[in-house]
């Protein structure tokens, strides 16, 4: 009897060791948010290993180190415009540093992998939040931020990114002109011109150049069809027609089949709307196809490999994609350059203007959590202060006590109510020596078919 | 829009995933497992291709060989390692494995290869026969003018090359005749004193032969990547079912079905529906097993 009292005694005891365990082993698995180990899905470039102790990057302003997740496109049907991106990201992150850094503590990118996968974009940003304590996010595309679109507002942490050029986000985001209250916030900002902004540019463009009628091709994704609405809504209100319009699945070994049913119909140019490797298939079966007439790409398509690839056909076609001048590109290009030679393209200055308005935000904030970021991103760039070009400018007149204005690489980067910003589109034309900038259509053109408040 | 153009394109289409479905259905017949690694072997045989067409002097074709031969080197010695260990573990322990290796593999083939797509130098020449009479029946031309280029024609040859020497070698071969032996009954086989493990070999050698193949084609037509086989495995997978799942004859078939059905609702589906054609082609596959379930050419469909 008493050896079985000794035996429950003892499973008992079992029990409750193996239950403490589990709960103190689940715990280091699942982590609190601290104990970040730091990125490892960087790409080497830098600034991708957070060192923190799980005691920084919150809600002090006295910290030793102020942590940004950048999610990114290391892999994926968007890979090849990501060192450009890095790069500016890491340079800006290099530069906020050595103008003596955020607050005083020294800003550190983590930066995670997401193949441009909602799914895995979902997990990246849980990681920044509370495994690297990211205090803010400064990446993620249209295709992740559409689909997790509540889970970003439940995160309750503000994604400033240079990516997204989706129409959801016309009306979505931003602190609805209303910065201390963070009651009516959604938690998406952009430093990139939306696609409703250059696919008006381009649209405009395409009908002063007399093309009245037009032939669509775009990929299935969330991406490829908010270019083309975008580019559509324009052209059909200003007198253009859709002859015909074919989606396509990507990543397929031909196109064929849909080019002969979209040459069929009578127009005068057609657009092009996918991802780099599935439109160099496309446009080499139009090519081989001799089917002729004006190409008009979208923006992820100004690139020399598109050119390459395809051979000469393609010359004259062009690209609308936002311009990359805005009133402080000589200073981000200075330093850009300092930090390696990855190709300029259309999200690379956006990246180096999301990553120092957002240090402006807590400069500004005087703290560096979540909430006083957003609360303190549309006062650091559309208020009537000095205006600023770089973090260094910033930070100085913030010490006076002035308030200040930044003034991005590739925007103005005034914030509207939901977050956006406007900027002049750059048309650029395919030659044998790649795309060369040929037009350039001011903001304030552009703003002419964007309606106040829906933007 | 001409149907005959429409049966260009389904035909060329048809080839690629032809040549790999042989490959894939025979280790599923023979070795009994289902590779779901095997887009892995077609992007592995187009990166040993294109590291050829780039390293070794002479034409395309020299390329083709080598990654023929590399593709049959890597499919061995990732069966000897991988698979012939747990062969009689069965089709399932078999298939999470191959799973598993594909996805090892691919991003193995992403950290050594980089992350950019490469592409092979090609010029491509195109043949119109534009002289042919319209035959219309309502929206469809029957007939009407057509093209080609070389590329359709290398792909379309190198499949009926393939498709007749893989023919030769199960009806005239010791070789092919144990394969079939051993898809039919493998204790059987092995009773007659067929080395067994000899013939799964030779069946890993040969998909691999092919898988090389096909992944010079796939990567001449789009690019060398680590997805350029993984995008297609859906459609090799359904092209082998569709067939009769183990019978090359049958993974020919199902192949032209899915090309000609992804040309054809490409070309004759609304234009809202465009992007579903892939979809189409499962439909097929869907419909056609509800009524055979053992696929177009009748072979029994095994447990897996």
């Amino acid at each position: 009897m008493s050896s079985d009292i000794t035996d429950r005694v003892n499973r008992r005891a079992f029990l409750a060791a193996a239950g403490g365990g589990g709960v103190v082993g689940l715990s280091g698995c699942v982590g609190f948010g601290g104990g970040g180990d730091g990125g490892d899905g960087g790409d080497g470039s830098g600034g991708d290993s957070g060192t923190d102790d799980g005691s920084d990057g919150g809600d002090g302003g006295s910290q030793d180190t102020i942590v940004f997740g950048q999610p990114g496109a290391l892999t994926g049907s968007f890979d090849f415009l990501q060192p450009g991106v890095s790069q500016a990201a890491d340079a800006a992150v290099s530069h906020i540093n050595d103008a003596g850094g955020v607050l005083g503590a020294e800003l550190e990118l983590v930066r995670r992998d997401t193949g441009v996968d909602p799914q895995e974009a979902r997990t990246v940003a849980t990681q920044l939040v509370e495994n690297d304590d990211a205090a803010a996010i400064v990446g993620l595309f249209s295709s992740e931020i559409n689909p997790l679109w509540d889970f970003l507002q439940d995160l309750q942490t503000p994604v400033v990114t240079p990516w997204p050029g989706s129409t959801f986000l016309d009306t979505r985001g931003g602190d609805k002109g209303t910065a201390d209250d963070v009651s009516d916030d959604e938690w998406v900002w952009r430093t990139v011109v939306g696609d409703t902004v250059h696919t008006a540019g381009s649209a405009v463009y395409a009908l002063e150049e007399g093309y009245d009628t037009l032939g669509v091709i775009n990929g299935n994704t969330e991406g490829e069809r908010s270019y083309v609405e975008g580019f559509l809504s324009v052209y059909e209100e200003n007198g253009g027609t859709v002859a015909e319009r074919v989606e396509v699945e990507l990543g397929s070994s031909s196109y064929q089949s849909a080019l002969s049913r979209l040459f069929d119909a009578d127009f005068d140019a057609f657009l092009v709307s996918m991802p780099q490797e599935s439109a160099i298939t496309a446009l080499s079966d139009w090519s081989d196809g001799g089917y002729g007439r004006q190409p008009i790409l979208s923006d992820t398509l100004a690139q020399q490999a598109v050119i390459d690839q395809v051979g000469s056909d393609l010359h004259g076609a062009w690209v609308a994609s936002p311009g990359r001048s805005g009133p402080s590109y000589d200073a981000f290009e200075s330093v850009y350059t300092e930090h390696g030679d990855a190709e300029i393209n259309g999200w690379t200055p956006p990246s180096w203007d999301a990553v120092q308005v957002t240090a402006l935000a807590i400069e500004r904030a005087g703290e560096a959590s979540p909430e006083a970021i957003q609360r303190n991103l549309g006062p650091v760039s559309r208020g009537e202060g000095t205006v600023v070009s770089t973090f260094a400018e910033g930070k100085e007149a913030l010490a006076n006590g002035e308030e200040i204005t930044y003034e991005g690489a590739a925007t103005p980067v005034n914030f509207t109510e939901h977050g956006n910003v406007f900027g002049s589109v750059t048309i650029s034309t395919a030659e044998s020596g790649g795309f060369t900038e040929t037009t350039e259509v001011p903001a304030e053109d552009v703003r002419e078919y964007v309606a106040e408040g829906d933007y | 829009m001409g149907l005959l153009q429409e049966l260009v394109f389904g035909l060329v289409t048809g080839s690629y995933i032809a040549i790999a479905a042989i490959g894939f259905t025979l280790i599923y017949g023979i070795v009994n497992m289902i590779n779901f690694a095997y887009g892995e072997y077609i992007s592995l045989g187009a990166f040993i291709g294109f590291l050829a067409a780039n390293t070794l002097p002479g034409p395309l074709p020299v390329a083709v060989v080598a990654a023929m031969i590399g593709g049959g080197v890597v499919s061995i010695v990732l069966a000897r390692g991988f698979f012939t260990p747990i062969n009689q573990t069965g089709p399932v322990p078999m298939l999470l494995t191959s799973i598993g290796l594909g996805i090892a593999l691919r991003n193995g083939i992403r950290l050594v290869g980089g992350r950019s797509a490469r592409y092979f130098e090609t010029d491509t020449s195109t043949f119109r026969f534009d002289a042919l009479p319209d035959i219309p029946i309502g929206p469809v031309d029957l007939l009407g003018g057509f093209f080609v280029t070389s590329e359709h024609l290398i792909v379309i040859g190198s499949a009926a090359a393939v498709f007749a020497a893989v023919h030769l070698l199960l009806t005239r071969t010791d070789v092919g005749i144990a394969m079939r032996a051993m898809g039919d009954d493998e204790s059987l086989a092995r009773v007659r004193g067929i080395d067994t493990q000899l013939i799964r070999d030779s069946v890993w050698i040969l998909a691999g032969v092919l898988a090389g193949l096909a992944g010079v084609l796939m990567a001449v037509q789009t690019n060398v990547s680590a997805d350029t086989g993984y995008s297609h495995i859906l459609q090799i997978l359904s092209a082998a079912i569709l067939g009769g799942a183990g019978s090359p004859y049958g993974a020919i078939l199902g192949a032209y079905v899915i090309g000609l059905v992804l040309a054809v609702s490409t070309a004759f589906l609304p234009s809202s529906m465009t992007g579903l054609s892939s979809a189409m082609a499962f439909v097929i596959l869907i419909a056609v097993l509800l009524v055979k379930p053992s696929g177009i050419a009748g072979t029994e469909v095994r447990e897996a």
